[in-house]
């Protein structure tokens, strides 16, 4: 948009993956330029190319990879061009990268110190005390508390939060001109990541260093980035500045993107459901411990829960990781033993039988872990069908219900994509013909357009068949749209219970309010 | 399963590997009537004869062919060393997955009785075991099973313990099935590729183990032609007729090899997610 000579300037790269099956066209003819200082925001689902044009930045492709065009200058210096000795001298030290899984990314038997000051010595020849002491400063210049203690621990013995703040240290400490960001928030929840948004926007202004943040997230990108290319397929459909983006998307796929992104004044759901209790959970305490054979150590998973889900109501449950909120699911569905009572119809639950198990249903997280490997999808959908009183033939019908081909029956999980993986875990918790189905956090592993489809059939499922839904996820804008009632859990207890509708009057927990602040807002009108 | 098969045999190691133990099952099945000689006749002129035309394979010391004995001994060594391992196999992968699956106490009861009993050398075991079964082949394979199975229910529960945490085990409890069929059916399963593998290791320990078994008395008895009796007989004449030692030897190696090779397509082919 300047004239100022771009500090990475992308032309025409095309690149191939060689398969068994031919060539797979993962990037065609991507143009892009960073301006010095310039933050560029790519959007786009899996499989778009994103991930890939970070790593053809980094030169880091797989092995398959065949690159067909283009160039890649940083600097004017053509990337594409440098030997591995000079490569060296421009990853890390004027390229930095950060990653999904801040997990992943740390060496987990190094001492975090240890990773830091061996950036610091190699990229900017400090010696080892004075690396020291300049990765103690990053330290609290990334806002960690007790940097001394921290530079000792290893990953293990710290939160993803204070991971992924060590990971952007040991980025930013070489001073690199631009750093590529690849979804460095989508494994953290929701007040986490944006705490480190906020971290990013000061170092960027304190630092004036360029950046490439590729997120599946249009919202979070719009907030980041200066501007936003969209990428389909492995092109750029799109680009525009991020405060426009959301209001004038051009290309259909973006308007797609921008539609699919949850928002809390657009709500989908409309009906009041009755009155009358369905799951009812009182004083519900579960515990977590290590049994052995001498003795054990117990941790507490919920603390004195007091629920209600009433017939054909969507309840949400929002909270941070580790708050409690999947463990209440776990203890709901018999999986983790737990103190206290559960009322299914008022009636107190002893030993969870069969009509208890068929009426409440779950649907897991992940997609590649809730289907067993070594069973076909039909003899997924065909053991609820058995247990609970249906009959193998409805199969097809099951599958037409979540909107998949009949013959999708005969396939294998592997074969289906991560939104497929989720219908048929939807299929066998309605094969049950359950009243209420809980769902874990269901959406979190999928894009944001494959949750909005997701979630409009959890609705169609719902209008044709009456079901409750307790939904926990950490996403407060998605269960906005969508919940009567929502309870707010922290450490472990409901901090509140809320109709939807409460929201933001004034009346809600600080903490609630709190979760409400670091939900991403969509468009150019947060805070950036 | 033809379709397992099919694609086992689509693999080059599976095809290799097929292909090896297809000859020894020949060697089995058909090895007494195509063998040369009787394999248990002496023949004082033919000690230690060397391999030639009348002794392809040479002759022993008491003048056996070694060729007839190899012929005839595959009968006994393959189908025990296999029978073995499949009854270790099987019963150290039940036991270290249903200790996965239930967990707590029962894993630690269960884990620590099996570290008890691997604190005991596998030969020893065995031996303990043989001994008080009845002498011959089929107490050696008993004692043979019991000595792999401590093994396998440790290999078997590392790896069942991250199946344990998968949500399709978690959604089979909440839908509430038995605990025999969520052992055998949802997670039994899913352990299935590196035990596949762990197996094809051992039938060749197996072999060895069954030879050394009847070298010491407790397996095949003399002079029953039994691979590993031979390799045991004919190491004290290694210097003067190495081919005693060498011609079994090389028929344990390339039935271990064969089961090696099947075990890397087995692994390969059993892995759904190679399906294109």
């Amino acid at each position: 948009m300047t004239a100022t000579a771009p500090l990475l300037e992308v032309t025409g790269y095309t690149v191939d993956y060689a398969t068994r099956a031919g060539d797979f066209r993962a990037l065609e003819d991507v143009s892009l330029r960073v301006a010095p200082g310039e933050v560029l925001g790519v959007v786009g689902e899996s499989g778009s190319g994103k991930t890939t044009l970070a790593h053809a930045i980094m030169r880091h492709l797989a092995g398959n990879a065949r690159e067909r065009a283009g160039a890649i200058l940083l600097d004017g210096q053509d990337l594409m061009r440098l030997n591995q000795q000079e490569l060296l001298a421009v990853r890390g030290r004027r390229i930095g990268m950060i990653f999904q899984d801040p997990a992943t990314s740390l060496n987990p038997t190094l001492t975090l110190g240890r990773q830091l000051t061996e950036v610091l010595e190699r990229h900017r020849g400090l010696a080892p005390r004075a690396a020291w002491q300049a990765g103690l400063d990053w330290l609290k210049r990334v806002e960690l508390r007790e940097p001394e203690a921290l530079m000792r621990r290893y990953p293990h013995e710290v939160s993803g939060g204070e991971k992924q703040r060590v990971v952007i240290a040991t980025a930013f400490a070489p001073h690199p001109e631009l750093i590529l960001f690849d979804e460095p928030t989508t494994a953290l929840d929701v007040i986490t990541g944006a705490r480190i948004l906020q971290l990013f926007s000061r170092l960027r202004r304190e630092t004036g260093v360029a950046g490439l943040y590729i997120s599946h997230d249009l919202a979070i990108v719009s907030r980041v980035a200066d501007r936003v290319a969209v990428m389909q397929r492995g092109r750029i459909v799109e680009e525009e500045p991020a405060a426009t983006i959301f209001h004038a998307p051009r290309h259909a796929y973006t308007n797609a993107l921008v539609a699919a992104v949850p928002r809390p004044e657009r709500r989908l759901v409309f009906d009041t459901p009755a009155a009358a209790s369905l799951l009812a959970a009182e004083q519900l305490s579960v515990r977590y411990g290590r049994p052995g054979l001498f003795g054990r150590r117990e941790t507490l998973g919920a603390h004195d829960v007091n629920l209600d889900v009433r017939a054909g109501e969507i309840l949400g449950i929002v909270g941070e990781s580790g708050s409690g909120k999947s463990t209440v699911a776990r203890a709901l569905t018999g999986l983790a033993p737990y103190s206290g009572r559960i009322r299914l119809d008022a009636q107190p639950v002893g030993r969870m039988g069969r009509t208890y198990r068929r009426s409440v249903q779950i649907v897991f997280q992940h997609p590649d872990s809730s289907l067993n490997p070594r069973q076909r999808v039909d003899e997924i959908l065909s053991r609820p069908l058995r247990l609970f009183g249906g009959s193998v033939a409805e199969i097809p019908a099951l599958l037409e219900q979540v909107q998949l081909p009949a013959a999708y029956a005969r396939r294998w999980p592997h074969q289906l994509s991560g939104g497929e993986k989720q219908r048929v875990a939807i299929a066998r918790a309605f094969a049950a013909r359950p009243r209420l189905v809980i769902c874990d956090e269901i959406t979190a592993a999928l894009d944001v357009s494959v949750q909005a489809a997701v979630i409009e059939l959890l609705l169609a499922l719902r209008r044709r068949h009456g079901t409750a839904y307790l939904f926990i996820t950490h996403d407060l804008n998605l269960v906005r749209q969508i919940a009567h009632r929502l309870a707010v859990m922290r450490g472990g207890e409901v901090v509140d219970l809320l109709p939807v509708e409460a929201l933001g009057s004034g009346c809600e927990h600080d903490y609630t309010r709190a979760l409400m602040e670091a939900s991403p807002t969509p468009a150019g009108r947060g805070t950036a | 399963m033809t379709e397992l098969l099919f694609r086992l045999l689509r693999t080059k190691q599976g095809a290799v590997g097929a292909a090896i133990l297809l000859v020894v099952t020949l060697v089995c099945v058909a090895g007494p009537y195509v063998a040369p000689y009787d394999p248990e006749k002496l023949d004082f002129l033919g000690r230690f004869a060397a391999p030639g035309a009348r002794h392809w394979l040479g002759g022993d010391q008491l003048g056996r062919d070694v060729l007839s004995r190899l012929l005839t001994g595959a009968r006994t060594t393959v189908p025990a060393a296999l029978a073995a391992t499949l009854l270790g196999t099987l019963a150290g992968a039940l036991v270290g997955t249903l200790s996965a699956y239930l967990g707590g106490r029962w894993d630690e009861a269960i884990m620590r009785t099996v570290d008890a009993v691997m604190a005991l050398p596998g030969l020893l075991l065995a031996l303990l075991v043989a001994s008080t079964l009845s002498k011959g082949g089929l107490g050696a394979a008993a004692a043979i099973a019991v000595a792999f199975a401590p093994g396998m229910a440790r290999v078997t529960r590392s790896v069942a313990l991250t199946v344990r945490r998968q949500e399709y085990v978690a959604a089979a409890i909440a839908r509430g099935e038995s605990g025999a069929r969520i052992v055998l059916r949802e997670m039994l399963p899913n352990v299935a590729a590196p035990v596949v593998v762990e197996v094809t290791i051992r039938v060749a320990f197996a072999v060895m183990l069954f030879a050394t078994l009847s070298f010491l008395g407790l397996g095949a008895q003399p002079p029953a032609p039994e691979w590993g009796l031979m390799v045991s007989e004919g190491r004290r004449f290694l210097h003067q007729a190495p081919w005693l030692v060498i011609a079994p030897g090389v028929a344990i190696a390339l039935t271990a090899i064969g089961f090696n090779l099947l075990g890397d397509g087995l692994r390969d082919a059993m892995n759904p997610r190679d399906e294109r």
